[in-house]
């Protein structure tokens, strides 16, 4: 779209902007600059599958036995008591679990993918302590051995974010769990982009050790506050001014939050820091979508819910630093409880091990609630790795439960997804099996994974 | 939504401590499963009794009247959970180096971190409340090869008793890093034989040099000295299939025993560390090909060693959840490994490794009474200890997290007393 430089008519296509903006553009509709980059990912057409005798926690917050689920064209298209249909194919679970395919929020695969070297490391730009012109989609190295790992535990869809050197990282992206030489091929189609932001000790280590700032918490919050300025500032100028003005990475994305396109994911610990992010969210007139690593949330569960905030939380992880010092069992389960059960509480791991097993970190936090008297069923705590992370991610219309009209995203778990000794069996994405246990030899390598033990055989 | 105030664990709980378990010598534990993780395996209905620390009696309807009695139907028995390798009592946060007692810059193979043991860490009871009840406590890793020896401690707390045992191992890494792996060789051989030619004519070095001897003092020599005569196991932290081999032929030239650590590649070479008789420690779900050292990491690493005949002790790599070996041993169960092999892993297997199973790792007559009561299987991530016991006595669960937890559940309502003054 070519923007007329005379100014009345600026003001009628920004105004018009907004107006597309709020209906969802179609690709061809986008300016030139936002054409490029688009999610290329496009399933082919699953056949129809109907899944008979399945325990299914939905992630809408039933669970429903004796249920069937009808795939077919990459969709769920029904679920509950489905009369058997001729001509899908029939898998009788034989009343196996069923759950969403999982949700990682948090993930650095990719960006830092494993085998850890100097020259894939490439999650943190930490070269200056507000980058927000970087993306996490342009560091992404697609052959990441961990991604395999990850189906295997039933992760279909993640999150990958720049590292938490920086005050303001970056922008993250949501991938699905699908293997493409290109990182486009690999993009939640439709996803919004989200901007990484981080509190308190990393900046201000990274930084204050080479006597820059910030190296202190306020010299934190000074930096997130002049970003805001800048990014007004920018947008102001832009309105404003009768040329169309020269591009800039940095604005485009903070202007994007502040226009409620991106949504901010934000790398905090503390109960005090986070009420602090909130007051700086206030004064510039944007959302916190989510705080991460949010070891103290239960602290402020009650302000988390109140200003509709989520909290991805590790089950158990602390002691790293002095600001995962304070960790508690329950600290999921309060924030999920808070204020008459309105909190928004998401599980995550951080660690390419523990996202094998977010089922099991969703287990340890449901446990450690229902053993101080809560009373949390297995179908609201499968919403910690599914439902929940996909609202934070902007695509709960498409994944996060099993509802008709979604993805066909989901894992059959060989016991109850919620004890240390179920595996997933079969991994859906898109309606397609892209992981069986019974066949663990026939799914899709990483090109890493190929003959890099043995030259003949794969790695795993 | 309402809430119960208590769940029933918690009432068994308070039940529980409410007695003042510490006044007395004797406890019956009565009418639990019983995982003896000795050749015994599994006792169902079965009490035990314990008097003055130890364990004197494991039947069915044992009496003893002058006994505390605690009822632990429906639940389980193990012995206490025993950290194959962390730096419990040294560390109390990671990234803070003044909190930190677990690497020196002074001394290498002999570096002692005895006198560093912090028994009032925070770590200690919460670790004690996920069932660890004793501890090798060794220095991390350091920039030589050599990072010193390990102790034992246990996890009681207090500030007068001591370690249980002192320098029963000492700890190598070898693999990957700034050096070639041969140099490191190298470095082991000729480190091994300055100790043996020191051993020759020791009163000659010590006038030489009473404290260095070309970067290793006359401390590090004594101490390789004590690995050379068998005295101690040298723990080897390395991943690789073939390095593995290498420290298996350094240790036959040698004729020293070798402990594995890590050793994520292991599987590849399952029966011939099975016929060395070298036993692995292990953390089952570090499946991640992290570094070129790696690449053939897998989850079932565990159980194939076991099925080979390998003895596995199950650790976890976080000193901070060191209990969650429980949750690394559940998942090699799921990937094959047998549920008692697992419990072994835990406790039996690592009291004999380390020279420790007269007194530790099973449930036996005889035996100290170091016990936990579980509320449901252990290895399950859902189930917690109800009651843990320290030579013999019942020692708290409160920790730090939990008097957090109280405080917080409190202020939120979502409790409607407090499960402890806070």
């Amino acid at each position: 779209m070519k923007i007329n430089k005379k100014f009345p008519y600026l003001l009628i296509v920004s105004c018009l902007c907004i107006l597309i903006i709020n209906c969802s553009k179609t690709d061809s509709e986008l300016e030139p600059q936002n054409q490029a980059y688009l999610s290329t990912y496009k399933p082919d057409t699953s056949e129809t599958i109907l899944i008979r005798n399945a325990r299914v926690l939905t992630g809408s917050g039933d669970e429903l036995d004796n249920a069937s689920i009808l795939m077919e064209n990459n969709k769920i298209t029904a679920i509950g008591e489905i009369p058997l249909d001729t001509d899908a194919k029939v898998i009788d679970v034989k009343g196996k679990w069923i759950t969403p395919g999982i949700i990682d929020i948090h993930s650095h695969m990719g960006v830092y993918p494993a085998p850890g070297l100097r020259s894939n490391s490439d999650g943190n730009e930490a070269t200056n302590p507000v980058t927000p012109h970087v993306w996490a989609e342009h560091s992404v190295w697609t052959h990441d051995p961990q991604f395999t790992l990850a189906l295997k535990g039933g992760i279909t869809t993640f999150h990958v974010l720049p590292g938490s050197a920086n005050l303001i990282g970056g922008r993250g992206v949501t991938l699905k769990n699908v293997r493409s030489v290109t990182v486009q091929g690999m993009k939640f189609p439709g996803a919004p982009y989200t901007l990484k932001m981080a509190c308190g000790e990393n900046p201000k280590r990274v930084y204050g050790n080479r006597n820059q700032e910030p190296s202190t918490q306020m010299a934190n919050v000074a930096g997130y506050r002049q970003a805001w300025i800048d990014a007004q500032d920018y947008m102001k100028k832009a309105e404003e001014s009768r040329k169309t003005p020269k591009r800039d990475l940095a604005m485009e994305t903070l202007s994007g939050v502040l226009k409620g396109e991106i949504l901010i994911q934000n790398h905090c610990y503390r109960g005090e820091e986070m009420a602090i992010m909130l007051d700086i969210a206030k004064e510039f007139n944007y959302k916190v979508t989510a705080f991460h690593h949010a070891i103290e949330a239960y602290k402020v569960a009650d302000l988390l819910a109140d200003q509709g905030v989520c909290a991805a939380m590790w089950a158990d992880w602390w002691g790293f630093k002095h600001e995962a010092f304070d960790m508690v069992w329950e600290n999921v389960a309060m924030v999920d409880q808070a204020e008459n059960g309105t909190g928004c509480a998401i599980v995550h791991s951080d660690s390419a091990i523990g996202t094998q097993h977010l089922n099991q970190e969703a287990a340890k936090a449901r446990a450690a609630g229902n053993r101080v008297g809560m009373n949390i069923s297995r179908a609201r705590a499968i919403q910690w790795i599914t439902l929940n992370p996909a609202k934070a991610l902007g695509i709960s219309d498409q994944v996060g439960s099993l509802e008709v009209g979604k993805m066909a995203d989901l894992v059959i778990w060989d016991g109850d997804p919620f004890s240390v000794f179920s595996k997933a069996e079969k991994v859906f994405i898109d309606g397609h099996l892209k992981y069986d246990a019974e066949n663990d030899h026939a799914y899709e390598r990483t090109d890493f994974d190929l003959g890099i033990i043995d030259p003949e055989e794969s790695r795993l | 939504m309402k809430y119960l105030l208590i769940t029933t664990t918690f009432i068994l709980c308070f039940l529980i401590s409410g007695v003042n378990a510490a006044e007395s010598e004797k406890i019956l534990i009565q009418n639990a499963t019983v995982i003896t993780a000795s050749d015994s395996q599994i006792l169902e209905n079965t009490d035990i009794l314990i008097d003055s620390g130890l364990i004197v009696g494991i039947g069915s309807n044992l009496v003893a009247n002058d006994a505390i009695k605690i009822d632990a139907s429906n639940q389980i028995i193990t012995p206490g959970l025993i950290a194959p390798y962390s730096q419990l009592g040294l560390m109390e946060i990671q990234l803070e180096r003044e909190t930190r007692d677990d690497s020196t810059q002074h001394y290498s193979a002999g570096f002692s971190i005895v006198n560093a043991f912090n028994p009032s860490s925070t770590l200690i009871p919460y670790n004690r409340s996920g069932g660890i009840t004793s501890a090798i406590v060794g220095p991390s890793s350091a920039k030589s090869i050599y990072s010193g020896m390990a102790s034992v401690f246990k996890l009681d707390s207090k500030l007068v008793t001591d370690f249980v045992a002192k320098d029963i191992a000492m700890a190598v890494s070898f693999g990957a890093g700034s050096d070639s792996r041969a140099s490191q060789i190298l470095m082991l051989e000729d480190t091994f034989n300055k100790a043996l030619r020191y051993n020759d004519s020791r009163e000659q070095y010590r006038l030489l040099a009473d404290f260095d001897y070309d970067d290793h003092t006359v401390r590090d020599l004594e101490a390789i000295l004590r690995v050379l005569n068998n005295e101690i196991p040298l723990i080897v932290r390395s991943n690789r299939a073939k390095d593995l081999l290498r420290i298996i032929s350094l240790g036959k030239k040698y004729g020293i025993k070798i402990i594995f650590h890590g050793a994520k590649e292991a599987w590849r070479i399952a029966e011939i560390i099975a016929e060395a008789g070298i036993p692995v420690i292990l953390d089952p779900m570090d499946n991640l090909p992290s570094s070129f050292d790696a690449i053939a990491a897998r989850m079932d690493n565990a159980y194939l060693l076991n099925k080979a005949g390998v003895k596995i002790l199950i650790t976890s790599q976080d000193t901070h959840n060191s209990y969650l070996s429980r949750q690394g041993a559940g998942n090699a169960v799921a990937h094959g490994l047998p549920q008692n092999e697992a419990i072994k892993a835990l406790t039996a297997n690592v009291a004999e490794v380390f020279g420790l199973s007269d007194e530790l790792g099973t449930i036996e007559e005889g035996k100290v009474a170091d016990l936990v009561i579980w509320d449901g299987n252990p290895l399950e991530v859902s189930s917690f200890a109800t009651a843990v016991f320290i030579d013999g006595k019942q020692v708290s669960l409160v920790s730090r997290s939990t008097r957090l937890r109280d405080r917080y559940l409190q202020k939120l309502g979502l409790t409607k007393q407090p499960l402890i003054e806070n």
